[in-house]
């Protein structure tokens, strides 16, 4: 039963700006991941929450209580570290003990509340293991367990499964979830990748140059992004550069209704929501490649001007190289410095083509 | 690509890798096994005075038997472990500190650390009797702000204690420090995320990593300052002395090479004590 609110908080390096009056509020239970490209200022801003780094201004309270002033030792935190954590003169049930010896329970105790941790991630038994005789996934996971056993109020993780491979960072990542939710943990979660945010968070903190650039639910920074850099940064976006001119969007031969004031604008359309039309004489742009994955295709194609765009198409046998298409899009948005300026769906836009673009 | 059969390689070339590997190995053999064992002859074979040579262990009797001798090996222990103590003392705080800490101070202090590796023993010793010595800079000092004078160490045991500790600084922090390199960061935050105070992580994280540095610091230092000469020359009392001085005048001064050899075995005897802990403490730790 606890949440975290981060206020007005920066960090700055000697020169670098590292996190720039970041606000948040994690709620009780809540899982946030912080997503944002290497630099963005994630790490910087959960070892601020854990101890690690001392802000340069702002405040935060755990529970209500300002917590910027205690050293990690006595913050109600637990943080779970990328890798190389693990103490290798230990054993697993020494690693797990460590901080339950510290508060010094009686050892019955710290037997059973060990034991019981190792079961929860599926580590039941391995106690008299050295750390060094486990798996990239077996550590991580006793780090986690280890974090766990003290029942912290606020978990929080910095890319902990950056050092594993692709099958083993999705079965992990899901464990991690269904834990998580099982002790509903209040837990603040750091990754760049945007398929491990969009399958696990409750809600998405979108980072970039220690500043937010959206918070909201991973559906909805998927189907609303705020700004350009969102709408590039999560799933696969077509980002078109163009004018607008009374009304009409403009670029290289295609141009589409977009009712804001004159100017230059971004046109964003998800693959999975722009459809072509084979075209003849007065086609927009051309097909470059075709690729068929079985469940759909992909086009690329290349407009006047040579800008490159990607489409889904659920019949790839339809194109071929060097075909004229005309675009249709669905849906778009229109930026206008970094900033959303207009947003229409033209047409529905299905669950089952998301999923395939996360995949 | 497979192993080729040794065979295989030209005996020309076989030849020349011989030569090669037998240079270092004659050399080895000439200028530490010989001598070694032409002394360790010469002291177990006494010379009678019919001018023969039988094998006796004479020599190591009477050294055993002269409480002049086992005084002097006793302020050498005394000198070594004492040094010894007052360098973990000093150098593991400091290697913790260049370990950890970051910014300019840590890059000055560590400069300061070396400092000493660069200054040779007998610039070190007259340093030292120019500060610590009687009407030194220290006693000049206290005399101006009116205090009594210290009792120097110059010519006491401490003398030699003082000198060694400051001149095996060095060597010993880089030992530490680069024993502390295999704790990472993330396992010292780790250790304070669950609670650890500066206390407990040292004891229970940081230091468990170190034993084998330490160890290496021991066998290490030992080993020099058992056969120290300048600065127990310079600086110690001139009895009891340690061995490297006794030595010395023995075999100079009382023109007695046989007991000096014997000394020098005797001497041997213990270095190899510590060059076996050093092979046993690198060796466990390759071990895990
Ligand atoms: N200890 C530090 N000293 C100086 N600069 C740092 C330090 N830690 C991080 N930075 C800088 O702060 C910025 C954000 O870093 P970080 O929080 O690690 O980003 P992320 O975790 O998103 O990749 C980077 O530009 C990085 O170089
Ligand atoms: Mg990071």
């Amino acid at each position: 039963m606890s949440n975290l609110s981060i206020s007005n908080v920066s960090k700055l390096f000697s020169t670098t700006l590292a996190v720039d009056d970041f606000s948040l509020d994690v709620a009780d239970g809540e899982l946030v991941c912080l997503l944002g490209p290497s630099g963005s200022g994630k790490s910087t801003l959960l070892r601020m929450v854990g101890g690690f780094e001392m802000p340069s201004e702002g405040s935060i309270r755990i529970d209500g209580e300002e917590v910027v002033h205690l050293p990690p030792e006595e913050r109600p935190t637990g943080m779970v570290f990328q890798s190389h954590a693990l103490w290798t003169h230990m054993n697993v049930f020494n690693n797990l003990a460590f901080g339950l010896k510290l508060r010094r329970l009686p050892k019955a105790q710290i037997r059973e509340k060990v034991e019981a941790v190792l079961e929860l991630v599926g580590l039941g038994g391995y106690g008299t293991r050295g750390v060094t005789q486990l798996s990239g996934g077996q550590q991580q996971r006793v780090a986690l367990a280890r974090s766990l056993v003290l029942e912290p109020k606020i978990l929080l993780l910095d890319e902990p499964f950056a050092s594993l491979d692709q099958h083993l960072r999705e079965r992990l990542r899901e464990e991690v979830r269904d834990i998580q939710q099982r002790l509903k943990i209040t837990t603040l979660f750091v990754t760049h990748g945007q398929d491990e945010a969009l399958s696990m968070a409750d809600r998405i903190v979108v980072m970039r140059d220690g500043k937010t650039e959206q918070i909201d639910r991973p559906d909805i920074v998927y189907r609303e992004p705020r700004t350009p850099f969102v709408a590039g940064f999560i799933g696969t976006m077509n980002l078109i550069e163009g004018v607008v001119q009374n009304g009409v969007f403009s670029k290289a031969g295609y141009s589409t209704p977009v009712p804001v004031a004159d100017g230059p604008a971004v046109l964003a359309i998800r693959p999975e929501a722009l459809e072509l039309t084979v075209a003849g004489e007065n086609a927009q742009g051309h097909v470059h490649r075709v690729t068929d994955y079985g469940t759909h295709g992909l086009v690329d194609l290349v407009l006047l001007d040579g800008t490159r765009l990607k489409a889904m198409v659920s019949h790839p046998d339809l194109f071929a190289t060097g075909q004229g298409v005309s675009l249709a899009p669905k849906a778009i948005a229109a930026y206008r410095d970094n900033v959303l300026i207009h947003r229409v769906a033209l047409g529905k836009e299905t669950a089952a083509l998301r999923q395939l673009v996360d995949a | 690509m497979t192993a080729r059969p040794v065979s295989w390689v030209q005996p020309s070339r076989r030849l020349t890798g011989l030569l090669l590997v037998a240079v270092p190995v004659l050399l080895f053999a000439w200028m530490t096994i010989w001598p070694i064992l032409s002394g360790l002859t010469t002291a177990l074979t006494p010379q009678q005075a019919d001018g023969s040579r039988p094998l006796s262990f004479d020599n190591f009797v009477t050294f055993f038997s002269d409480p002049y001798s086992l005084a002097n090996l006793g302020i050498t222990l005394w000198t070594c472990l004492i040094t010894l103590g007052l360098l973990l003392v000093i150098c593991i705080p400091l290697a913790l500190y260049l370990r950890f800490a970051q910014g300019r101070l840590a890059t000055y202090v560590q400069t300061m650390a070396m400092f000493p590796m660069f200054v040779p023993s007998i610039i070190l010793a007259f340093a030292f009797i120019r500060v610590l010595g009687p009407n030194g800079m220290a006693d000049l000092l206290l005399n101006a702000v009116g205090l009594p004078k210290i009792r120097s160490p110059y010519l006491t045991p401490w003398g030699p204690v003082i000198g060694l500790v400051w001149d095996n600084i060095p060597l010993t922090v880089l030992i530490l420090v680069s024993g502390l390199g295999a704790v990472s960061n993330q396992a010292v935050e780790a250790a304070r995320d669950v609670g650890a105070k500066p206390l407990a992580l040292f004891w229970h994280i940081i230091l468990p990593r170190m034993w084998t540095s330490v160890a290496v610091v021991v066998s290490f230092t030992m080993l020099g300052l058992f056969a120290s000469f300048t600065l127990p020359y310079v600086l110690g009392p001139a009895s009891p002395e340690m061995m490297g001085p006794f030595m010395q005048r023995t075999f100079r001064d009382l023109r007695n090479p046989e007991m000096a050899l014997t000394q020098a075995t005797i001497t041997m005897v213990f270095c190899i004590a510590f060059g076996l802990f050093y092979v046993r403490a690198v060796a466990r730790n390759r071990g895990n």
